[in-house]
């Protein structure tokens, strides 16, 4: 209220997102950035590599994430991962790795209008649906291109991104990590925020607010989707080898949405957390349960969406409400 | 809560006049509205009562461009608005408090209303001033600031839907039936608000099913049968109208 009453001067008030609130995610990406240098021991390589896949998993997570905060909950989340793999393994034959790693994205966003044009008028079941038959579409096209470009169902070799430097692949993995959760922060204390929540949680009246529903949903496309298909690019530089099954696969569409959830919905941080707890977890799962650890892990994942509806993130904020919605 | 104390921080709202002449909706084979005019004048406060399924909501619903009119004209101060988009609506100047409240439950009251400033540039420059004159005219909404939205009893919701509308800084308010489901004593506080937001300058369009209330509240009204205008008239004038009085005072 007092700033409220700032003698009639104008003031624009943005969300409030306290700098206090940034600490763990400033935490978070202070550890990533020392990880390396770390003395990791002989397993090093091996832990680099998880840690640069984790990175990855934050990635596609927190794009997801800023799709669903418009409600629109997608299993299409692999075809932009995938679009962006393919999009660099064909690009990166003709021009340099940070060109085409851009103008993969560029592609994966531009193509994902298309999906969210068609499925603008769909919610909740049907869009979800809809999304997944997406997903198969890209996939079939892919694959039935000529074997001589893209490789069909015997995949592609890909440029190795960086030489094959898996410190500086790392680095490159943080730095499109921490883009992602800049363009997540500046949408919190944007107007999309606003209208991305309003969105979600009543198109119509959303409408009778003044949000363009139209433009915000097609927005929110573009900016996963591009940022999706930077996680793709990663991969796909990383494993030098893709392939449209595995590419596509539909493990690629439900571990961002499962992992946005676990970490907690609409926030920057959550997906983030969500990623690295979960990606940790499975390693140490499947190094110490060699059998059977998908039923421990699916497992766990049950207990926390039970126990922890509001995510890690609701360990963290525990008590506080709204905040983030 | 006077008009000065908001003339003293340079936020007086200004009413535009809204004009509807001939307009005819409806919602695909099925046409609510056949010939509706009527004429809102800068600062007026105009009621629209009817029966249920008379066409109120509807000509709100095309006011605010959610429902695409097969005939007529809307102008809003001045300008056609006929076949604008409702963002564009919205920048104009209209706010609109939609039938059922229609809040957004999991967020914060005070989310709830920054959301109503978030679409239109200029209303969120000052946004700070109308949040404080909104808490101002509904003090219990500064009081569960923080807490959802959905919590709320239906009046209070109220409050937060009248709240979320003006913190767009409307110059013309259409409010649906806000008196859905409140209790008598709520509904004179929600009505005593409206009165004095319009007492401000902002143009009142006002939907309502307690029409007694809104006769007496409003400085002229239009009864709306079957999707047409059948009777207009000062508030006082209409009370006394016999056939008002037997059809919707039950008198």
């Amino acid at each position: 209220m007092s700033r409220a009453m700032d003698g009639g001067r104008a003031v624009v008030r943005r969300p409030d997102v306290p700098l206090r609130a940034l600490l763990p995610l400033g935490l978070f990406f202070l550890l990533a950035l020392v990880f390396p240098f770390l003395p990791l021991g002989e397993r090093s390589e091996y832990l680099l590599q998880i840690a640069f896949f984790t990175l990855v998993a934050g990635v596609l997570a927190l794009s997801w994430d800023i799709l669903a905060r418009s409600g629109q909950v997608s299993l299409a989340h692999a075809a932009f991962y995938g679009l962006g793999a393919y999009g660099f393994a064909l690009l990166g034959k003709v021009m340099p790795w940070f060109l085409a790693m851009p103008a993969a994205a560029l592609i994966a966003g531009l193509i994902s209008l298309i999906l969210g044009a068609v499925t603008m008028r769909l919610s909740g079941m049907y869009f979800a649906i809809a999304t997944l038959a997406f997903t198969e579409v890209v996939r079939t096209i892919i694959q039935n291109l000529p074997e001589a470009t893209a490789g069909g169902a015997n995949g592609l070799l890909v440029p190795a991104l960086l030489g094959g430097n898996a410190r500086a692949q790392y680095f490159l993995a943080f730095g499109i990590l921490l883009f992602t959760a800049l363009v997540s922060l500046a949408i919190r204390r944007s107007r999309l925020h606003h209208a991305f929540a309003a969105i979600r949680q009543g198109e119509e009246t959303a409408r009778v607010l003044g949000v363009s529903v139209v433009k915000y949903k097609l927005l929110a496309f573009f900016i996963s989707s591009f940022l999706a298909a930077l996680g793709g690019v990663l991969y796909a530089g990383k494993t030098f080898f893709i392939n449209p099954l595995e590419t596509f696969s539909l493990a690629n569409s439900i571990a961002p949405l499962t992992t946005s959830i676990f970490g907690g919905l609409y926030t920057t941080l959550g997906p983030i957390l969500g990623a690295t707890v979960l990606r940790v977890a499975e390693e140490i799962l499947h190094n110490s349960i060699k059998n059977g650890y998908l039923v421990v892990y699916g497992l766990v994942l049950m207990l926390s969406i039970l126990w922890l509806p509001r995510g890690l993130m609701g360990l963290l904020r525990r008590g506080k409400h709204g905040g983030d919605v | 809560m006077t008009a000065t104390q908001i003339n003293s921080t340079g936020t007086r709202l200004q009413g535009q006049d809204l004009v509807i002449e001939n307009l005819a909706a409806g919602y695909g084979k099925v046409q609510v509205l056949w010939d509706v005019s009527l004429r809102v004048a800068p600062g007026e406060f105009v009621a629209m009562i009817g029966a249920n399924g008379a066409g109120k909501t509807t000509t709100l619903r095309a006011v605010s461009g959610v429902v695409k009119p097969s005939a007529g004209r809307i102008t809003l101060g001045g300008r056609d608005i006929t076949r604008a988009a409702p963002s564009q609506i919205v920048g104009l100047g209209l706010g609109h408090v939609p039938e059922g409240r229609e809040l957004f439950p999991l967020m914060t009251v005070r989310e709830n209303l920054e959301l109503g400033a978030a679409m239109r540039p200029e209303a969120r420059a000052v946004q700070a001033q109308t949040l404080a004159h909104v808490y101002e005219l509904f003090p219990r909404l500064s009081e569960r600031a923080g807490q959802l939205a959905g919590t709320l009893s239906g009046g209070e919701q109220q409050m937060v839907a009248v709240g979320r509308a003006l913190m767009g800084r409307p110059s013309v308010l259409v409010v649906d039936e806000p008196s859905l489901g409140l209790s008598p004593l709520m509904t004179q506080t929600v009505f005593g608000a409206l009165r004095a937001v319009n007492e401000q300058g902002v143009t009142v369009l006002l939907v309502e099913q307690n029409v007694g209330l809104s006769l007496r509240l409003a400085h002229r009204a239009y009864v709306l049968e079957n999707g047409q205008v059948v009777k207009e008239g000062s508030g006082t004038e209409l009370l006394a109208d016999p056939a008002v009085r037997e059809a919707y005072l039950a008198l």
